[in-house]
């Protein structure tokens, strides 16, 4: 399969202006180095900040038991569960993985409508503000759900996606995407699901702020 | 998106019936209908592969009814 890699903008924090990065529709084996090599000492470093600070675990990313090799081997090359990735200075900044197939709307007036379901997505720990003050990168969330819209559109889905939100990130889809808010699925571990709508996707489209 | 290619396909009237009926009840059109039909058939058979088993259930009766696939 050929690889398709896009531009995008990431805004860096500490230059406070915008940097060019790479949206790469899959998830590759530099990303799981990434993931190995950076991603998971520098979660491990600031959870132990959080549990110095006297933090609660429940605060603590959700994220945490994540394995993206085991993931990304799991969807490895089923075309139900495309994998996107964005790079930028050389070091992997996001992840998200998609399914396609097998989830169908919630929300009464396109019940059971195809729609792209976001299985996984995760920001590198030193974008996540509550991990690190400042973020090195904002905008990897907001262009990962684009990701997700501009496929879900692709498939002639027009823009519907859904997804089930860690806590941390609730105020993110409701607010920043513009989500509607389902409340908690009691079939899903108890997390709230989300999902959008052609026109709220448009909406935020059309918004152009990249928080997060 | 990765780059698309074209094939011709060839359907009997009663297949190209029922696809339209299906895009247009499904609002896809029918090469959208025919990708979708793709990714599922590549999971189920995936699944199947595993030995898992796939199951009709009835809302209402809970009666399982297990789909063979070829």
């Amino acid at each position: 399969m050929t690889m398709t890699i896009s531009r995008v903008y990431l805004f860096n924090v500490g230059r406070g202006e915008p940097e060019e990065a790479e949206l790469w529709d899959e998830i590759t084996e530099q990303q799981l180095a990434d993931w190995e090599g950076e991603w998971v000492p520098e979660l491990f470093k600031a959870m132990q900040r959080l549990r110095r600070a006297g933090i609660e675990r429940r605060h603590w990313p959700q994220s945490r038991h994540w394995n993206w090799r085991k993931k990304t081997e799991t969807f490895q090359e089923m075309l139900a569960f495309p994998g996107f990735s964005i790079v930028c200075d050389g070091l992997t900044q996001g992840m998200m993985i998609v399914d396609t197939t097998m989830k169908r709307c919630r929300i009464d007036h396109q019940r059971d409508r195809h729609l792209v379901y976001v299985e996984f997505v995760e920001n590198a720990p030193w974008n996540r503000k509550e991990l690190f003050d400042p973020p090195r990168y904002r905008g990897v969330g907001s262009i990962l759900i684009r990701t997700a819209i501009a496929l879900s559109e692709d498939l002639e889905f027009h823009g519907r996606i859904g997804l089930h939100s860690l806590p941390q990130a609730n105020g993110f889809y409701a607010n920043t995407c513009g989500m509607t808010d389902l409340g908690t699925d009691p079939d899903y571990e108890g997390l709230r699901y989300f999902e959008m709508t052609p026109e709220q996707a448009r909406a935020f489209n059309t918004k152009g702020d990249h928080t997060t | 998106m990765g780059a698309k290619k074209t094939m011709t396909l060839n359907l009997t009237e009663a297949e190209m019936r029922v696809l339209e009926e299906l895009s247009a009840r499904k609002d896809l059109s029918k090469t959208a209908l025919l990708r979708q039909a793709l990714r599922m058939y590549q999971v189920v058979d995936a699944r199947l592969e595993k030995g898992d088993k796939l199951f009709f259930e009835d809302e209402q009766t809970k009666e399982k009814a297990e789909v063979m696939m070829l």
